[in-house]
């Protein structure tokens, strides 16, 4: 049987104090007494109070990300990401109104620059003096920046894990600071998302370069990129999230300041703060400095939707690294009910060493060095790929495992899992919902996502009750249904090219 | 940060956060008990999940393995968790904490290796009396030894697939010399070499009630019923501390070193080594200020001029590690081939600055506060807290040293900065290797010093 439900009475309720009107906090004890409160701008709060050291985190969610880039301007939304620590019309300036101008004529510049490269006629000495009258007008313009004054600031208010995520679903901006800083989060991260300067835009370019050239070493970066681009044809899925390099060169401020003005605006926004805090002081605070910010007009949505896949797609990869294998089977996206027994089926195959993957392929037959499963990569706003991942173990090869990963499938397809295999999963399920509670970094980010992107931040809990419903036959029909060959792409990595 | 420049019509930053308040924290002590058997045990309730944590720290790291058997505490504190104790098969032991949601791993690192638990309340007993079996009575199961042992293999077989770790190891590996414990690495023929009876002897040696400091958090009773319930599973179990075996010393030779491994890929690494400090030393806490400034922050020198001023890298920085007699500071930077030697020289000349110009005011302050400040995040959670002090003990600091470790950082000075400065990031002894296609680099590497040419096995 599994264990039973975990009752949270130790998390106080902060029925004590007054909320504001328009503010709610959770009462089921099964749940954490997070308190949500939503802005006349469409800002969504969600607080929970926590206790033990005085220290407080911030998640800022926007539910903008690479798949809602335009074709050609893949990365976007990650490029954004990293203009976003560059200032504002104040911080990181030593005078707008001087250095408007100088941004502008780098502008003008960059986008000639642009412009003679992809016209491929450009000679090489008139592509030369282009890039030299980019420098120039960039040093003119660094010379009205203060550089850097934005995490200096940070630096100095004792920030941890100040940084920033981009995903195909969203982008996220996260720090955290000593309780005693609440105030100067909010003034500082307003006038971040109310008034961005996208100075030093050309430069940051190029460290994105250096980021995706990073990844391009990495063999692990390389088979997944290698796996997205094979398995949708049309979905923006198929894209890196930070960008095709053709992508990333072409990109201009003036296509982040677009970007920017349609995706972040409040009501595509969802903050959580978790930590040593007061909820009303922090919805008070967030009415003070947030509460004037443009609401926006709803963003178009709408993108190609990935055709049914016809048949096998198989891709192999050369690389001078040890072999590899990834194997991507499309799901039905996480609003279909067949989801949950798909989560089941992944759980069966490589939840820990009583696994099946673990057990068979791991130890039992020692094919591999690792092998797992997942319900849905890349994404949760689309339907996306149920994904095996898995490296073979000297003398064997990625085929020989694929081969045995995809008899585990068949296996499962044809006899249902157990009572116990099932049940085990539910335990760890509920394990992982007790400890996600105690990290405020890791459960601030995790209640915004299933806020913005699944629609509830008590998702994680609703899921669970899900599960548990699900049936040892559901398993298996659901591993018939979608984990198939035809439904399939797999890559193999390796030094040689796989036969 | 830096002032305004001319024609700054006013300050950027907010008034009121101009000059930060202090964040006055105070870690919890917790209780510091010893068990009737000699093992310390650090413990701090905290009720507000039902879940508890422990963790040992067992005085044996990859250090302490001999020279012809190195993988030997890989293999064994690997097995502690894979290989059957007390009577209980491996599987059987999976199989009751998965089905738990429990979990008990075992790991060696370089000095130290940690055998932890987590566990909901409700379980704790049941989860106690596999840890308490794995800790005392391992049975490195031969199945399991070949299983392991043939992991191990692989991932020296992948070891190079990640340039970057690829870089930083084989720096530290010329650095030291491949034969002395601080830059050796495990190789076919001595995990080959390890046996059922080193890893028993292993065990034997090091896992011992002296060897071993226990931290405890969470939801797990009162101290009394935690030490009760520990006396009652390892009372019985004796030995004292041991006699750990020795470390040979340390030799730099003076003078630039550059190496070069030869390898066909995007993006070049450049690894920067010098010598630094051994723990304990007083300096410690000017250097830790010197390295955020240099390249430890998000707006350090390294940061600043080779990825923000000039997009040379999205990945650049530098930390200090100690030893117990000789430590070293590393800096690495990922930069496309032909840029590799241009970012090489700006990180020396940066290195190099630190120590010859006196650093402002304004940014020692800056670092200080940066580190005091965020002092408090080490702490988490109640767990986190605890297996500090744990590990402050364990590494042999003063009882108060987690207490007064803000008021050592601001007790330190420009002068203070600067001096260890230049007795630690001159560059002259330092090492650089490279590692891409040195036909792409935009400098030769013996522009830097002598080369020595490394081969990828």
């Amino acid at each position: 049987m599994p264990a039973p439900r975990v009752v949270f009475t130790p998390m106080s309720l902060t029925s004590d104090r007054t909320l504001p009107k328009g503010a709610e906090q959770e009462t089921d004890p099964r749940l954490p007494p997070v308190v949500s409160y939503t802005l006349a701008n469409g800002l969504r709060l969600l607080i929970l109070e926590k206790r033990f050291v005085p220290t407080v985190s911030f998640t800022m969610f926007f539910k903008v990300g690479n798949a809602d880039c335009r074709p050609g301007k893949t990365g976007l939304a990650h490029l954004f990401e990293h203009m976003a620590f560059k200032g504002t019309t104040t911080i990181n300036s030593a005078g707008y109104e001087l250095e408007k101008p100088a941004l502008d004529r780098v502008e003008a510049a960059a986008q000639a620059l642009i412009a003679a490269e992809s016209s491929g006629k450009a000679s090489a000495e008139s592509l030369e003096a282009l890039r030299e009258e980019l420098d120039k007008a960039q040093e003119a313009a660094d010379a009205l920046s203060v550089k850097d004054e934005y995490l200096k600031i940070y630096n100095s208010l004792g920030e941890s894990g100040l940084n920033a995520m981009t995903s195909a679903d969203y982008t996220v901006y996260v720090v955290s600071l000593p309780s005693n800083r609440l105030e100067a989060w909010m003034t500082l991260e307003s006038d971040r998302f109310k008034n961005p300067v996208l100075r030093e835009f050309y430069r940051e370019r190029d460290v994105v370069l250096e980021e995706r050239r990073m990844g391009e070493s990495d063999p692990n970066r390389v088979i997944w990129e290698a796996l997205l681009s094979s398995a949708f044809s049309e979905h923006p899925y198929r894209n890196p999230t930070i960008g095709w390099p053709e992508d990333i060169r072409r990109l201009t401020r003036t296509d982040a300041e677009r970007f920017y003005r349609t995706f972040y605006t409040p009501d595509n926004a969802t903050l959580t703060v978790t930590g040593d805090v007061d909820p009303a002081e922090v919805i008070a605070l967030a009415e003070k400095h947030f509460g004037d910010w443009k609401r926006g007009t709803a963003p178009d949505r709408n993108c190609p939707e990935e055709p049914p896949q016809n048949g096998e797609k198989l891709r192999a990869v050369r690389f001078n690294a040890a072999p590899a294998l990834r194997i991507g089977f499309k799901n039905p996206g996480m609003d279909h009910p067949d989801i949950y027994p798909l989560i089941m089926a992944g759980e069966t195959l490589s939840g820990g060493k009583t696994g099946r993957f673990y057990r068979n392929l791991v130890e039992g037959r020692q094919l591999a060095l690792y092998a797992w499963a997942g319900a849905s990569t890349p994404g949760n706003r689309y339907p996306s790929l149920f994904v095996v991942a898995a490296a073979p173990k000297a003398p064997h090869t990625a085929e020989e495992l694929d081969a045995a990963v995809m008899e585990e499938i068949a296996r499962l397809a044809e006899e249902t899992p157990t009572r116990w295999e099932l049940d085990r999963t539910l335990n760890n399920y509920q394990a992982e919902m007790i400890k996600q509670l105690e990290s405020n970094t890791g459960l601030g980010m995790s209640l915004a996502q299933n806020e913005a992107i699944m629609g509830d931040w008590r998702f994680d809990w609703k899921a669970g009750e899900h599960l548990r419903r699900v049936t040892p036959e559901d398993v298996s029909r659901a591993a018939a249904r979608y984990l198939t060959r035809a439904n399939r792409t797999a890559v193999f990595l390796g030094a040689q090219e796989a036969a | 940060m830096r002032g305004p420049l001319p024609g700054k019509p006013r300050l950027a930053v907010p008034a009121g956060l101009a000059v930060p308040q202090p964040a006055a924290f105070k870690p919890p002590k917790g209780t510091r008990a010893v068990l009737s058997n000699g093992m310390v045990v650090h413990m701090l309730r905290d009720a507000t999940f039902p879940v508890a944590h422990l963790t040992a720290f067992i005085r044996a790291g990859k250090i302490h393995d001999p020279a012809g058997k190195i993988g030997l505490g890989d293999m064994a504190a690997g097995l502690l968790r894979d290989g059957g104790a007390g009577g209980l098969a491996p599987e059987r032991m999976d199989e009751k904490l998965e089905f738990l949601g429990a979990s008990v791993e075992s790991s060696v690192g370089i000095e130290e290796s940690r055998l932890t638990l987590t566990s909901l309340s409700k379980d704790l007993d049941e989860v106690l009396d596999i840890y308490a079996a794995i800790l005392t009575a391992p049975a490195f199961d031969p199945e399991k030894t070949a299983i392991r042992r043939e992991e191990l293999l692989e991932l020296i077989r992948r070891r190079d697939d990640d340039t970057a770790r690829q870089a930083v190891r084989e720096a530290l590996r010329a650095f030291y010399g491949p034969g002395h414990p601080y830059g050796w690495r495990p190789e076919e023929a001595t995990v080959q070499a390890v046996t059922g009876d080193d890893m028993r002897a292993w065990h034997a040696d090091f896992c011992r009630p002296g060897n071993v400091i226990l931290a405890v958090a969470g939801d797990f009773g009162t101290e009394e019923q935690l030490l009760a319930r520990l006396e009652a599973r390892f009372s019985g179990w004796k030995g004292g501390a041991a006699a750990l075996p020795g470390i040979p010393p340390v030799g730099l030779p003076r003078g630039r070193r550059v190496f070069l491994l030869r390898k066909d890929i995007p993006q070049a690494s450049v690894v920067l080594v010098l010598g630094a400090l051994k723990r304990h030393d007083p300096r410690e806490f000017a250097l830790m200020v010197a390295n955020e400034m240099l390249g430890g922050g998000l707006s350090s020198r390294l940061t600043s001029e080779i990825r923000s001023r000039h997009g040379l890298a999205y990945s650049v920085y530098s930390y200090p590690v100690k030893k117990p007699d000789h430590g070293y500071l590393l800096a690495y930077c990922g930069t496309k081939p032909e840029s590799a030697g241009r970012a090489a020289a700006e990180m020396l000349r940066q290195f190099d600055l630190m120590g010859q110009e006196e650093p402002p005011a304004e940014e020692v302050k800056r670092a200080k506060d940066a580190i005091a400040n965020s002092f408090i995040f080490r702490f988490p959670t109640p767990f986190d807290l605890i297996s500090e002090r744990a590990a402050f003990e364990y590494y042999g600091y003063r009882e108060s040293a987690l207490d007064d470790y803000v008021d050592r950082i601001n007790a330190t000075g420009q002068a203070d900065v600067q001096g260890v400065s230049r007795e630690v990031l001159s560059t002259g002894d330092a090492l650089l290797l490279f590692v891409g296609d040195p036909d792409k680099f935009d400098a030769r590497p013996d522009e830097f010093g002598p080369v020595t040419e490394l081969k990828e096995e």
